[in-house]
């Protein structure tokens, strides 16, 4: 199949690639039609539940524009679907630079929305680039990994991972954006994971994390040392209890629940949703896009949401194991396990079971940033697909 | 191949590209990221089937509560009115203030800013607000009422304010009205929020935690005829409390039945002013203690009430505005006490010694029990020692020291002489065990000892002393043996009305009523009938008929009562009658008797109780064809013919004049 390079002086040898030579035919062929398919079904379901959900808007259907987001992940899709992966891995130290650029950008110089710095305001586009930094921090990771797979038993090579990830997370963590904060570890716990990291290193390196949350959560306030701000921390601990104080920090879950519970089988459609038209469920666009949805659509569209990203993530899983090299299959590794844990986040927020954090439903909510950047990471599953093995 | 072992030999170049293939490791590592995606659906479908179909109604109905806010729409109370429709009490709509607490600002500081603000500006106390926000706590769906019937500046400044009273809103509501002032305060009652214990009382009867019932007087005793059913109507909101949609009634609201009183505004009327006249006469008098009383008008043939005056008296109107320094004498004793508590009903809540006024009670158990011929003649003398004794004690006096003559019943009733009756009161001592105790027998069947059944509360039943309430009141520490024993005195005090005993004024008119109607003990009303509003209002819908109830015959002889009935004319057309000077030149013949009853009294800033005259004249009218009884007592006044005969004659004026038998007003 391929030649396996074990001289350092065979330098250059290179494995041959398929796509070299299959041409435009089997290039097409390659393309994984099933995922983009559910993609695709995903983001026009999407686009519809938007439509339904904001046209009694003061401002109107924000469908329209979501679509354009939608178009422009269209277009980066098919380029990231273009671009070999191993072009990401000889750039990542750009990568990385740039992205801590951008993101430290953002602390010092964005302006001020909703009491947090995640924007960079470019007249025309909120740009976010803690969203697109999740997919060009994967493929760092995922690089820096790779090229020292030879000493991953070594407690030294995930070691340094796990430093260099943890500066995007802090800058991330400090704009301040607890959510994509979460799925910045769990991108890179995921890539530690799939790339091989011994069992122990992973033990260790999970209980040290379960430890910093609950430092931060309960026993750094409990010491007087407030790592997060209050309302950050009820919002984050206040799920456990949702009816707790219907008033503060759980009003969001308790309306949300209510929303999802009142959505029923059928769902109450697009006139009689009552919880989302007259306003009781806040973010009901973004953050709570899916209560906003199980409302209107019941149990049946719910489902069937859920049910397309269960197909995206098996088809995701799949090109792990059919990714061309250790690289491809770390970085498919981290983009499918970041893209489950958004959805795990996001609708276990919806319905009482995870912490409010703010990540937005992937390929739903209204954001342009978080639509292109899911659409590039399908490109770039694509991408690694087209170039992988043989093998099924 | 191991790469743990290859670098030992061949250290491996980071930039080499690691040729891979699906180690087993690998695919071991991916099965379990499978796992877990399939585990967390797994638990989101769980989840998501146990919200919508599973728990859906539960969730449906709380977003329609979240939408839903149900309007109360206040129904109005029904009015009172006078024996001749005249309105006693009314509404007039006012405008109420309520309070949602989930609207209210979120954040607490901006929310105390908001009810500090509406505290200020509808006067009420923020504790308060507060606390009825926490009665509340349970009832997202009901308002708070913070204030009824405030006043146009306020109502201007919350509606121009709106925006910063998110959560107020204002409401129709309704008030009592008084339209003539402080007239019938006692009768009429008030309206107030319920109290928890009349809530829990009530609860069967279908009233609200947050209703206003009546409180006192026929208010509270018609209270189930007189409040209406509110009605309700809902409109939905949005979140921040915004109607969606117009207000959609739901039930209707249904107004309060009225009540037809049998009192005559204008002998009401009279009546009071009657009090106040005879307190002044009494002051000119010299009686600088009299300070109170009561006068009780009543029809003889069925118990009516016609007018039933207390002073000092009140205004109900201060229990709607609820201006506490208005209520202070009311409700606070120390105030109530200055102002000689006008709260307090005198007609029928306040017991006192009937002193002559009761003789004919005396006058008709001794001709009962034949211990008394009333034409043979006993001696009217100055004073009247118990025979055989010779304690200070026991010499009791005549209020006229210079008579001394022998007379017969009438004369005695006439000229009120107390030596005769003390000796009627010494043969009731002397009677055999056997006979029992005849003169207060025939005192509860004239309805003494005991409450009359009027349809109003807070009724005094009085006290008539026995031997055995004598044994019974004063066993035990401190009192001693010789406190317990039913000493002549007693008996010969009683026959006077004096010593223990207590009577009200009711009691005293339904008495007299007895001697007016021939013998019949009437149960005393105030409530003619509950009607409802038609559109011609002389011809309402009666819906219930409260009016007289039949009377108890007392078994008195008629032959003994036309005996009395000749005393209590000679008593106000005699020239010895003690009251012939008030009511011998009034063209309707009325027949009555004076009482001036000894009353230990102690004043404010007084060490010791002091002895005062209260002032009685009882009596009725026409005296052929009685239709009236009135009672005065003038609290402190002196003698009866002094202060409470002049103002029961004031009441006959209205009344006779009111009936067309008098042209003009006699005396002003």
């Amino acid at each position: 199949m391929t030649i396996e390079a074990v001289d350092t002086r065979a330098r250059g040898l290179r494995p041959r690639r398929e796509t070299d030579t299959v041409g435009v035919v089997g290039f097409a062929r390659r393309i994984d039609w099933l995922l983009l398919g559910a993609v695709v079904a995903i983001v026009a379901y999407g686009l519809r539940a938007i439509d339904g959900i904001t046209k009694h808007n003061v401002g109107g259907s924000l469908a329209g524009r979501q679509a354009l987001y939608a178009g422009v992940g269209a277009v980066l899709l098919v380029v990231a679907t273009l671009i070999d992966p191993a072009f990401y891995r000889r750039v990542k130290s750009v990568i990385y630079g740039g992205t801590l650029g951008v993101m430290a950008l953002v602390l010092v110089a964005s302006a001020a929305t909703h009491g947090s710095h995640r924007w960079i305001n470019l007249g025309f586009f909120q740009f976010q680039p803690s969203e697109f930094g999740k997919v060009f921090f994967t493929l760092f990771i995922a690089g820096f990994l790779a090229d020292r797979a030879k000493r991953i038993d070594d407690a030294s090579v995930p070691l340094a991972a796990v430093a260099l990830g943890f500066v995007p997370i802090v800058l991330v963590f400090a704009e301040p954006d607890v959510g994509t904060a979460l799925v910045y570890s769990a991108a890179l716990l995921a890539v530690l994971f799939t790339i091989g990291v011994r069992w122990l290193h992973l033990g260790v390196i999970a209980a040290v994390g379960l430890l910093g949350v609950l430092a931060v959560l309960w026993w750094l306030p409990a010491a007087g040392v407030n790592v997060l701000k209050p309302y950050q921390a009820q919002r984050l601990t206040g799920f456990t209890h949702p009816s707790s104080d219907p008033r503060g920090a759980t009003y969001n879950v308790e309306q949300s629940i209510i929303a999802v519970g009142d959505g029923g089988l059928r769902g109450r459609g697009v006139g009689g949703s009552t919880q989302v038209k007259l306003d009781y469920l806040p973010a009901n666009d973004t953050d709570f896009a899916f209560s906003s949805l199980a409302e209107e659509r019941g149990f049946v569209g719910a489902a069937f949401l859920l049910l397309l990203y269960l197909f995206v993530v098996w088809r995701g899983l799949k090109i792990v194991t059919g990714a061309a090299d250790l690289y491809s299959a770390a970085v498919a590794g981290g983009l499918v396990f970041a893209f489950l844990f958004q959805i795990y986040v996001n609708v276990g927020m919806a319905i009482g079971l995870a912490p409010i954090t703010g990540i937005p439903l992937p390929l739903v909510s209204v954001g342009g940033s978080s639509m292109i950047t899911n659409l590039l990471a399908v490109g770039i599953l694509q991408s690694i697909r087209v170039r992988g093995g043989r093998r099924r | 191949m191991p790469e743990g072992r290859s670098r030992r030999f061949l250290p491996g170049d980071p930039r080499v590209e690691e040729p891979y293939r699906l180690t087993p490791q690998l695919a071991l590592r991916v099965g379990i990221l499978g796992a877990v995606a399939l585990a967390i659906f797994a638990v989101l479908f769980l989840r998501l089937w146990a919200l919508q179909v599973l728990s859906a109604n539960k969730y449906r109905a709380e977003a329609n509560n979240n939408r839903v806010r149900t309007l109360l729409i206040e129904a109005p109370r029904g009015p009172i009115l006078d024996r001749y429709g005249r309105v006693l009490v009314g509404n007039v709509p006012g405008t109420r203030v309520e309070l949602w607490p989930a609207d209210l600002p979120k954040s607490w500081p901006a929310q105390r800013a908001e009810l500090r603000q509406l505290s200020t500006v509808t006067g009420v106390a923020l504790s308060d607000i507060l606390k009825k926000m926490r009665d509340a706590a349970g009832d997202p769906l009901t308002p708070i009422v913070v204030q009824y019937g405030i006043h146009p500046d306020q109502i201007d400044y919350i509606a121009e304010h709106q925006t910063q009273f998110p959560g107020v809103q204002l409401a129709e509501s309704y008030l009592r009205t008084y339209p003539n002032q402080a007239l019938a305060a006692h009768i009429l009652g008030y309206v107030g929020p319920i109290t928890e214990q009349e809530y829990e009382a009530d609860r069967k009867l279908g009233y609200q935690p947050t209703d206003n019932i009546g409180q006192a007087g026929v208010e509270s005793e018609y209270d189930q005829y007189l409040r209406g059913r509110d009605g309700s109507a809902q409109m939905t909101v949005d979140a921040r409390g915004r109607p969606t949609s117009s207000i959609v009634p739901t039930t209707l609201q249904r107004p309060g039945n009225t009540l037809r009183l049998t009192i005559d505004i204008d002998v009401q009327r009279a009546a009071e002013k009657a009090l106040k006249y005879g307190i002044s006469l009494a002051h000119q008098n010299g009686e600088w203690a009299a300070d109170g009383g009561a006068i009780v008008a009543m029809d003889p043939r069925d118990g009516s009430i016609i007018a039933l005056a207390s002073n000092p008296t009140y205004k109900p109107s201060v229990y709607v505005s609820r201006d506490p320094k208005k209520l202070a004498p009311l409700q606070e004793a120390a105030v109530a006490a200055k102002d000689n508590y006008p709260a307090i009903d005198r007609a029928i809540s306040v017991g006192y010694p009937p002193g002559s006024t009761w003789k004919p009670v005396t006058a008709l158990a001794a001709m009962e029990t034949r211990i008394l011929q009333p034409y043979s003649t006993l001696l009217c003398s100055p004073t009247f020692t118990v025979p055989g004794q010779t304690g200070k004690g026991e010499t009791f006096t005549n209020w006229d020291p210079y008579v001394n003559q022998w007379i017969d019943l009438p004369t005695a009733l006439a000229e009120s002489c107390d030596t005769y009756f003390y000796q009627l009161g010494y043969k009731f001592y002397l009677l055999p065990p056997s006979e029992g105790h005849p003169l207060q027998n025939w005192a509860s069947r004239f309805g003494f000892g005991a409450t009359s059944g009027l349809d109003l509360q807070g009724e005094y039943g009085g006290l008539v002393p026995t031997p055995e309430w004598r044994r019974t009141h004063f066993a035990g520490k401190p009192y001693t043996a010789i406190d317990r024993v039913w000493k002549p005195g007693y008996s010969v005090q009683l026959a006077i009305g004096q010593g223990d005993l207590l009577v009200t004024p009711l009691q005293m008119a339904r008495f007299y009523s007895v001697i007016a109607n021939g013998g019949q003990l009437v149960t005393p009303h105030i409530a003619e009938d509950v009607e409802q509003p038609t559109g011609d209002p002389s011809a309402p819908r009666i819906l219930e008929r409260f009016g007289a109830q039949p009377p108890t015959p007392t078994g008195v002889d008629p032959s003994a009562l036309k005996i009395v009935q000749q005393g209590l004319f000679e008593g106000t057309h005699s020239s010895i009658g003690t009251s012939s000077g008030v009511f011998g030149s009034f063209p309707v013949a009325i027949a009555g008797k004076t009482g001036t009853a000894q009353k230990l009294f102690k004043l404010p800033g007084y060490p010791n109780a002091v002895e005062f005259n209260q002032s009685w004249w009882c009596g009725y009218g026409p005296f052929d064809k009685p239709t009236i009884v009135v009672c005065a007592v003038i609290e402190n006044g002196g003698h009866g013919g002094v202060a409470a005969a002049p103002a029961a004659l004031k009441v006959f004026e209205a009344y006779f004049h009111k009936k067309g038998i008098l042209s003009t007003h006699i005396s002003d």
